[in-house]
């Protein structure tokens, strides 16, 4: 059945069936993935992909059943599931389906001319990449990933209280991790692009910072334990909050998991940090104009020059917290259940340029790249240890490439530590949420190495 | 499911424009999330996944393509799209299908989607009491139930026609202990390619979140682990986590294939300590790696990686095998119909040693005893790894001295493969996901308890 025929007939035996409230979430796209090993094709990847999910109140509880198979027999599994899987809920969180909003911003990250792209230019920007990377440097000897990705992507909602909502978005991406040799030393570098704009790429930007590390590393040393101050790139800052954003979501704080519960008007952060969660951010993947409950999207800061001004809610921690919603529901994927997240979550940058950040660091290290948060960092505690390579800087100037170190501290206090930001704003490979920062000047963390 | 002559037609349709081979997965499954946050039961999730990938070669080139549209027409679309990727002639190929059926060596005997709802979720009732009893410090605890219940079926050009049906159940418990404004979790996630016999058979929820609740509390009274390079013992069971990420992934030909790995062109040749024995299983029954074949349709195979430190196999896929001009060894595995297939761990573990446990702890001298390790990643290019150690405790003239907290374990798989002095002698697994580019898939790492003489250890 086809996607719109198959809604239409979903609704209608739900209703039949006894369900007055309901709602069916579709997400479909089309994905191509293309890469490349010494100018020839090793993987080459493409797929149109389709799944809803209905939900539906029953007796106040919601219940989720989703699939990918769009026939008669799965209309009759999401709707018994519905019904059973809500008989099993014993939370007494109110739940609720969004009737629609008064007005909607516009939005565009979707651009036709890149869905129009020819696979023939995928293909050649792809080998182009590994071709300069391969030139850059002669102790370049191969590239272990040369990927080219193309991406689009639609959601609609629609429900029983009159929500009728869609929005598509689409992308050009590539990341590739150039492996430099030299003696019996190798080290592997990495960077990634990404633009809804095909006349936007920037190929050389991206190979320079992928070869650049990949060729640094090589005479990297490990440097002996203790307490640095610490310059973080924009890039290792991005994930560092991407992995901890889980503590701005009243979903966690109402569960006892996050331990910016009930601090809300606290001064959480030094005085220089005003995080901001702005779903209208021009040019990203992750800018839509409703959330994943179909609530209109807007603009917030959420530290605001150190104050903790909001948690993120959606329209059930909201109502639980009394206050209204910040529009950030959000769904890991069209099967999972609603939970919160930000959207683009960006740290503002300040005005000063790398190497004037490089110089108020003074004496300390400059990592660039942090591997190990899925185990080495604990959203709950706020603590981490993660690996690092990176830089030893002295009196301001880069002085030798580091690695074999791991780098410890907490996420709240390390937001309390925060003495500078600079203005070389870096993002996150975008997801449904991307999250954004400029390099960030620590009072010190943890290094431990020799 | 799908009939031969579909298959067939597919297959032919791929093979139009020149390649030399063409493999159909077809895949239909469902799967169950019952998640409990403290005594409530907050999520109850239904999905059926649903959907074939096609892949051709074309000598060491391959496209892949894949969809949700599994009608006759969507599948001849979908091949038609991978034959025009790999080339442009225009040829008839003829593909013969002969059906078989391998022998279920991972029986299951109660689908875990016939047990009604409320007796799913009293096992999740049972954990959390369980973990709730261990101390009042415990603030939270989630418990979640996941089960599925997944068939595929595999063709290919080669005559390969091969249904499996995979049942999996797993019990996830997160316990946090919380005292004033400082948060410390305990994770324990049991499962088996099995029904849900699994709880009647192998695990009792009760001891599982009693685990991990435990944790969670020791480590509430833990200091920060003091960071340096010291001579580390790691336990039994997931602490065969650091062979999975030092070692494993850099034995996988997807990293071989092209010289990424500081193991390739050294089969034959000392890698590790020769205490090291290192096997990876695909075929030890009812295990959360193993299958009946692997995703590409070959019987999975008990593969010796290291026999007394000397490397003997790589796990090999197809596609990669054919760069390494090596037979596949039944590895290929991916997450599902979405993800190309390629060369992974199964259940992947160091074999028993002969040195007691109380020996290797009591002659360690200074350092750091890791009881229960986190995941981790390893770079396999550099073999550079690093992983969390959820309980650790230090070791002072070989007596377990206090525990530690917020330890890493970093450093480079060949070095630590050649520094381990000890092996102890019970094997345990545990489960693990496993991701990579093939997506995330049940793998179990397993090994005795363990010595290295030096690792640097992360910490504060």
């Amino acid at each position: 059945m086809h996607q719109m025929e198959f809604v239409e007939r979903l609704l209608e035996r739900a209703r039949e069936a006894g369900l007055a409230m309901c709602e069916v979430y579709c997400a479909s796209g089309s994905s191509f993935e293309v890469s490349i090993f010494q100018g020839e094709i090793v993987h080459y990847s493409s797929a149109d992909s389709a799944g809803l999910t209905l939900r539906a109140l029953v007796n106040d509880k919601m219940g989720y059943a989703s699939t990918q198979a769009l026939d008669e027999e799965a209309i009759d599994l999401l709707i018994d599931a519905v019904r059973e899987n809500a008989e099993l809920i014993e939370s007494e969180d109110r739940q609720f389906l969004f009737g629609g909003g008064s007005e909607y911003a516009e939005i565009s990250n979707y651009n036709a001319q890149l869905d129009a792209l020819d696979v023939s230019k995928k293909i050649a920007l792809a080998r182009e990449m590994e071709k300069r990377a391969l030139e850059a440097d002669p102790r370049i000897q191969q590239v272990g990933d040369c990927v080219l990705i193309t991406q689009s992507s639609e959601i609609a909602i629609a429900n029983t209280q009159g929500l009728h909502l869609s929005h598509r978005c689409n992308l050009i991406g590539g990341y590739l991790s150039p492996v430099a040799k030299e003696g019996d030393k190798v080290n592997t570098g990495f960077a990634m692009f990404y633009t809804s704009d095909p006349n936007q790429i920037d190929l050389t930007a991206c190979v320079q910072r992928a070869v650049r590390e990949a060729v640094d590393g090589l005479n990297a040393q490990s440097i002996p334990s203790g307490e640095y101050r610490v310059l973080l790139s924009g890039l290792c800052m991005a994930d560092l909050l991407s992995t901890f954003s889980g503590v701005f979501s009243a979903e966690q704080a109402q569960k006892g998991l996050s331990l910016f519960k009930d601090r809300e008007g606290a001064k959480v952060a030094a005085e220089c940090v005003t995080l901001v969660d702005d779903p209208h951010l021009p040019a990203s993947p992750s800018s839509t104009p409703f959330d994943d409950e179909g609530v209109p999207t807007f603009r917030k800061n959420v530290l605001d020059r150190g104050v903790l001004t909001t948690l993120l809610h959606n329209l059930k921690t909201a109502h639980k917290a009394g206050v209204k919603t910040t529009a950030n529901a959000s769904k890991a994927g069209y099967s999972a259940p609603v939970d919160v997240a930000p959207s683009n979550f960006l740290l503002v940058p300040g005005q000063r340029s790398l190497s004037q950040m490089l110089e108020a660091l003074g004496e300390g290290i400059y990592i660039t790249d942090l591997q190990g948060h899925h185990s080495g960092a604990n959203p709950v505690s706020g603590d981490f240890s993660l690996s690092a390579k990176g830089y030893l800087v002295r009196a301001g100037k880069i002085a030798q490439a580091v690695q074999q170190i791991t780098v410890a501290g907490n996420f709240f206090e390390l937001l309390e530590k925060i003495e500078a930001l600079g203005s070389d704003l870096q993002s996150s490979f975008p997801g449904s949420s991307t999250f954004f920062s400029p390099s960030v000047l620590i009072q010190n963390l943890s290094v431990a190495g020799l | 499911m799908l009939s031969k002559k579909i298959a067939e037609q597919v297959l032919q349709v791929a093979l139009r424009s020149g390649g030399d081979f063409a493999e159909l997965f077809y895949e239909d499954t469902l799967r169950s999330v019952l998640a409990m946050n403290d005594a409530c039961l907050e999520d109850a999730l239904l999905s059926r996944a649903h959907g074939a990938g096609i892949r051709v070669y074309k000598e060491l080139s391959s496209v892949y393509v894949h969809t949700n549209d599994t009608s006759p027409r969507g599948l001849i679309a979908a091949a038609g799209r991978a034959a025009d990727a790999i080339g442009d002639l225009r040829l008839c190929v003829n593909v013969h299908l002969t059906g078989s059926i391998p022998a279920n060596a991972h029986p299951y005997r109660q689908l875990p989607l016939d047990i009604p709802g409320q007796a799913r979720r009293e096992i999740l009732r049972a954990a959390h009491a369980s973990a709730k009893g261990v101390s009042p410090l415990i603030a939270h605890v989630r418990a979640k139930l996941l089960c599925w219940d997944s068939s595929v079926l595999i063709a290919n050009s080669q005559g390969l026609f091969v249904p499996d049906r995979r049942v999996y159940t797993r019990l996830a418990v997160e316990a946090v202990a919380q005292r004033e404004c400082e948060n410390q979790t305990g994770f324990e996630g049991p499962g088996a390619l099995m029904g849900f016999e699994l709880f009647r058979d192998r695990v009792d929820p009760e001891a599982f979140a009693r685990i991990a609740a435990e944790r969670a509390v020791t480590m509430l009274n833990a200091q920060p682990c003091p960071a340096g390079f010291m001579p580390v013992v790691i336990d039994t069971g997931f602490g065969g986590v650091i062979f999975h990420e030092a070692c494993g992934h850099s034995l996988e030909a997807a990293s071989v294939a092209f010289g990424n790995s500081e193991f390739a062109g050294k089969l034959g040749q000392r890698i590790a300590s020769p205490l090291v024995t290192a096997i990876d299983d695909g075929t030890l029954p009812n295990e959360w790696g193993s299958s009946n074949i692997d995703d590409e349709g070959n019987p999975t195979t008990r593969l010796v990686l290291i026999e007394k430190g000397i490397l003997k196999n790589y796990m090999v896929d197809r596609l990669n095998g054919r760069r390494m001009n090596m037979p596949s060894t039944g590895s290929g595995r991916r997450q599902n119909y979405a993800f190309a297939p390629t060369s992974r761990m199964r259940n992947t573990f160091i074999a028993p040693g002969e040195d007691r446990e109380e020996e290797i702890l009591s002659s360690m001298g200074d350092g750091l005893y890791a009881k229960s390790m986190g995941g981790g990643s390893v770079n396999p290019v550099t073999g550079e790894f690093n992983f969390a150690v959820a309980e650790g405790y230090l070791v002072r003239d070989g007596k377990i001295d206090r525990p530690v907290r917020g330890a890493t374990l970093i450093g480079k798989g060949a070095e630590i493969l050649t520094r381990i002095d000890r092996v102890g002698r019970e094997m345990r697994f545990g489960q693990g996901m496993c991701g990579a580019s093939s997506g995330s898939i049940p793998t179990n790492v397993g090994q005795p308890m363990i010595r290295v003489t030096g690792i640097t250890v992360g910490g504060r």
